[in-house]
């Protein structure tokens, strides 16, 4: 008898722990389908599972004339606030180190066939995403998941997110061992532990094997372990260093050490203790202040420490802090071939140019790891299929996706790479340029993200393509340069690491809203990321590809021996690069070139509003423009001032910088208000503050706290931490500067 | 039997040179021209994957997608449907065949893109009730032949099952060899089943 659900059909493949799970989430969805079960509740429930919501399921989109609104069958019924039943949301799936065996593969891309368009997406944190997906299938695609072993589970919400780590561990040549099952216990361990229910908002953990490659990225993790060997009474003994309140967000901070050394035995009770201190302590209100690097801040790190280590003596003994180092001794990973090496085997045309970026030669000798070049991290359902058959010939139960939105073959034979990228060009996945240039990260911006501004997939795109047309002809240091990308400051494409970073926002012509990306140089991506780069001007969406021909060009010129690109924008100096912009961040008007009021890949014009704006508000824009250039301009002394280490310069000028643009939106209300700093701040604050005028839709008041929170405490001696993040602070407040602008003189914000 | 979701493909008639980005800039006028039935929702742009999706056109209950995998064409995806197999066939059909219509016609695309009708493909998203499998054929067979006969009228149409890999999904092969152009079968359809 053929079954006629999931439930019924996999009820023998799902850990029954699982399937209770699954039932009652299954339960709660009809709830609110009746309308019985709270949104807000349901909202947090569905998240826990992975089920987050996508642009326009609010029920209104911009058509590029109007906003239109979006008619489903279940009305106004909803799903979490103004977020509709009916409109689709995207699925993230959690792959704990981004490990991966073809079975699970071939259930992945069945998924994306049936209930999503087609498409697997894989995320910047070892993730896959399905977008379009109906909640009403998501019951039955969490069962399928099951199955295969995979969980969607505290995937999204205010949990312990994927558990992260080097895709190269136990393969790479650096690493004193393997953190793969460390962070696997990690994962599993803190997988709705009691402790880790009550945040107040995300927590992010990494494992890394080495501090001087990207590896992990444990600096811009909440909670990042580090692999390390110390010798203690005469032998070795492995464990970690652990670092805490690293995060990029709107504005990054680099992660501090809790402890040098933490015995392998002991890193489960320090997570749970680091999780129980975050719960009990870290903001509950504020989410914009409630992540950890929030409270390390406030805490400082060494009472932050203590307090970890008091609650760390508190804990009731668990025997899974320890269970599964009993298991390391037999832990391995099993090759599918023998080692052979490559030899003189013939090989195919593209195969040196591919092999020289996509393949890393493992320590096991004559066993090399392979990268899988995915396009904007995206593959297809029937690719996913072919490469899992693919997997199971060269590779095993032996695949990794990459924070870099690809995927890696592990434990292939050396001889076997010739007939690999043979297989795998035949699927359309044999591309190169692993590392390189054209290997962009991108977040999904505008395409389905809520928070988007512009279109940061559509750039990528765009850049890859031309790119990869003039890769062979590109100087190697350009060659090897990394470029990430988000659609808005909240940092999901990781552009503060990266050479060259790009950051959605907008900017207002007369009555249009113009895409645009703040360019961001410098930022390191080895050493776990290392430092993080600095906003140097913005420039509109389709001018971003001139713009990166310019910066490259000159870097590729004017570089001396070796030089780094960091240490050329340091040596080049912001004040040039900015000159470098400035031709490009001219905007013509619309009739002038239209071209530029819509985003890549979006033949939709940008925003168009449909309230007329007089000539009495003609004039308020045109004084606004003049003064937020005002502003601008004190931001950029700012930033020079920091390069030069005049931290106190740079504080005061941030500051400076934040108040001219309160008042040039004060102005847009008040024109005669007087410039000193005490009176800008009380009439913003009366005007657009407590009115919520100044409020972004996701992110509140949090920029104008940036102004008060330095008006009103001044720091005695600025340090260079701290003033960096005042300088990026103030970077943020005036962007939301001219959002509001825009909102408030009626444009409308696509 | 309620599948999940059906899918019907229309192939283009020689694709060499068609600008794939042109889909985009139409399926977004669309949204503005109310121009499809049911509520149509977004465009999503997966040129950069080869022998991907394409161009895709979300609705809510209807999805098309200039898709590139195989052959290119016009995919019409059925969903989140209460109805039969006959009933959601029929529907993509029905729209899958008005899609294509309204395309040849915008100006864009005039004179440059034909859709065949002498062959189409059918897929049925669902792995649970229709897997694979010889079997599953017989299940929907009488369904299909109703519909084709609806679709093509007088024409001769037949059908067979492509494709043995187990993980894919049902896939049919159509063929009409004398069949009607992309106009005339739409009306045909709209005279015959509304």
């Amino acid at each position: 008898m053929m079954a006629t659900n999931w439930k019924e059909a996999l009820s023998a493949r799902i850990p029954e722990d699982r399937a209770h799970d699954i039932d009652i989430f299954e339960g709660q969805l009809e709830l609110r389908r009746q309308n019985k079960l709270d949104e807000k509740v349901f909202a947090e429930t569905r998240l826990r599972w992975g089920i987050y919501g996508q642009r326009y399921d609010n029920g209104q989109r911009f058509d590029g004339k109007t906003t239109r609104s979006l008619a489903y069958p279940a009305g106004e019924l909803t799903k979490g606030p103004s977020t509709l039943f009916d409109a689709p949301g995207m699925q993230r799936i959690k792959i704990p180190f981004g490990g991966l065996n073809p079975d699970q593969m071939d259930g992945l891309a069945e998924l994306a066939d049936e209930y999503s368009d087609g498409i697997l997406h894989v995320t910047t944190r070892q993730d896959f995403q399905l977008h379009f997906i109906h909640i009403d299938d998501t019951p039955s695609l969490m069962r399928r998941l099951a199955a295969v072993g995979v969980t969607t589970q505290e995937a999204c919400g205010n949990t312990v997110r994927n558990v992260t780590a080097c895709p190269l561990a136990g393969i790479c040549h650096d690493e004193p061992f393997d953190v793969t099952p460390y962070a696997s216990a990690m994962a599993y361990f803190l997988l709705g532990h009691e402790d880790t229910q009550d945040f107040g908002r995300k927590f992010k953990t990494a494992f890394s094997g080495c501090e001087q490659h990207a590896c992990g990225l444990t600096n811009i993790h909440d909670f990042g372990l580090l692999a390390r060997v110390k010798e203690v009474d005469g032998k070795p003994k492995r464990g970690f260093t652990v670092f805490v309140g690293g995060g990029l967000g709107t504005i990054p901070h680099q992660a501090k050490v809790l402890s040098d050394f933490v015995p392998e035995e002991e890193i489960l009770p320090i997570g749970q203790s680091i999780s129980r201190v975050f719960a009990r302590l870290g903001e509950k209100k504020n989410r914009n202040r409630a992540r950890l690097k929030f409270l390390v801040d406030q805490l400082g790190i060494d009472e932050f420490r203590r307090l970890v280590y008091e609650e760390r003596e508190k804990l009731p003994y668990d025997e899974r802090w320890t269970n599964f180092l009993k298991t390391l001794p037999d832990y391995h990973e099993t090759p599918v071939k023998p080692a052979l090496s490559l030899n003189g085997s013939a090989k195919p045309d593209g195969f040196e140019a591919w092999a020289k970026t996509n393949v890393y030669p493992q320590r096991q000798h004559d066993y090399v790891a392979v990268y899988v070049n995915l396009p904007l991290g995206d593959i297809t359902s029937r690719q996913m299929f072919a490469l899992s058959d693919i997997v199971r010939k060269y590779s095993g139960d032996n695949v990794r996706t990459t924070v870099e939105q690809n995927l890696l073959l592990r434990w292939v034979s050396e001889a076997d790479l010739p007939a690999l990228y043979n297989d795998l060009k035949a699927i359309g996945l044999g591309e190169g340029g692993i590392g390189t240039i054209v290997d962009i990260t991108s977040c999904p911006g505008t395409d389905t993200c809520k928070l988007g501004i512009s279109s940061s997939r559509g750039l990528a795109g765009e850049l890859r393509e031309q790119l990869t047309a003039k890769l062979p002809t590109l100087p190697d240091a350009v060659k090897d340069l990394k470029i990430k990308i988000s659609g808005c400051f909240n940092s999901c494409g990781q552009h503060h690491i990266a050479d060259i970073g790009f950051f959605g926002n907008s900017r207002r012509s007369g009555n249009y809203m113009v895409p645009h990306f703040q360019v961001v140089l410098g930022g390191k991506w080895k050493e776990n990321a290392g430092s993080y780069g600095l906003a140097v001007g913005a420039v509109p969406s389709k001018r971003v590809p001139d713009v990166l021909d310019v910066i490259t060009n000159r870097y590729a010129n004017e570089r001396q021996d070796g030089e780094s690109f960091q240490s050329w924008i340091a040596r080049f100096g912001k004040k040039e690069i900015r000159a470098l912009l400035e031709p490009y961040m001219q905007l013509p008007t619309y009739d002038e070139n239209p071209t530029l009021y819509s985003d890549w890949g979006d033949s939709r014009e940008f925003s168009i509003g449909d309230i007329g704006v007089g000539e009495c508000a003609g004039e308020v824009v045109s004084l606004f423009s003049m003064e937020i250039a005002k502003a601008e301009s004190k931001h950029f002394d700012a930033l020079i001032a920091l390069d030069d280490d005049h931290i106190a310069q740079a504080d005061e000028g941030a500051y400076r910088a934040m108040i001219l643009a309160a008042r040039a939106l004060v102005r847009t209300q008040f024109w005669n208000v007087s410039d000193d700093p005490n009176k800008v701040v009380e009439e913003f604050r009366s005007r657009f503050y407590d009115t919520k005028l100044f409020f972004d839709q996701y992110a509140g008041g949090k920029f104008a706290q940036y102004l008060f929170l330095r008006h009103e405490n001044p720091p005695a001696e600025p340090t260079a931490d701290g003033t960096r993040r005042l300088v990026e602070e103030a970077r943020l407040f005036i962007e939301a500067c001219y959002a509001c602008e825009a909102r408030v003189n009626g444009v409308i914000v696509a | 039997m309620i599948p999940l979701r059906v899918q019907v493909k229309f192939f283009v008639d020689n694709p060499n040179g068609l600008d794939l980005t042109v889909f985009s800039v139409i399926f977004q006028r669309w949204i503005q021209q109310n121009k499809l039935e049911g509520q149509m929702i977004d465009v999503a742009d997966y040129l950069h994957v080869p022998d991907g999706p394409g161009i895709v056109f979300i609705g809510d209950q209807t999805d098309y997608a200039m898709e590139q995998t195989g052959r290119l064409g016009l995919l019409t995806t059925r969903k989140r449907q209460h109805s039969g197999v006959q009933d959601q066939l029929r529907d993509a059909f029905r729209l899958g065949l008005t899609a294509c219509a309204l395309l040849e016609a915008e100006p864009e695309l005039k004179g440059k893109i034909k859709f065949r009708t002498d062959e189409a493909e059918i897929r049925f998203l669902d792995r649970l009730q229709l897997p694979n499998r010889p079997e599953s054929l017989d299940l929907v067979q009488s369904n299909v032949q109703a519909v084709l006969s609806e679709v093509y009228g007088d024409a001769p149409a037949s059908f067979e099952r492509i494709g043995d890999e187990p993980r894919h999904v049902l896939t049919l092969a159509v063929r009409a060899p004398g069949a009607a152009p992309v106009a005339a079968l739409v009306e045909q359809v709209k005279a015959k089943i509304g």
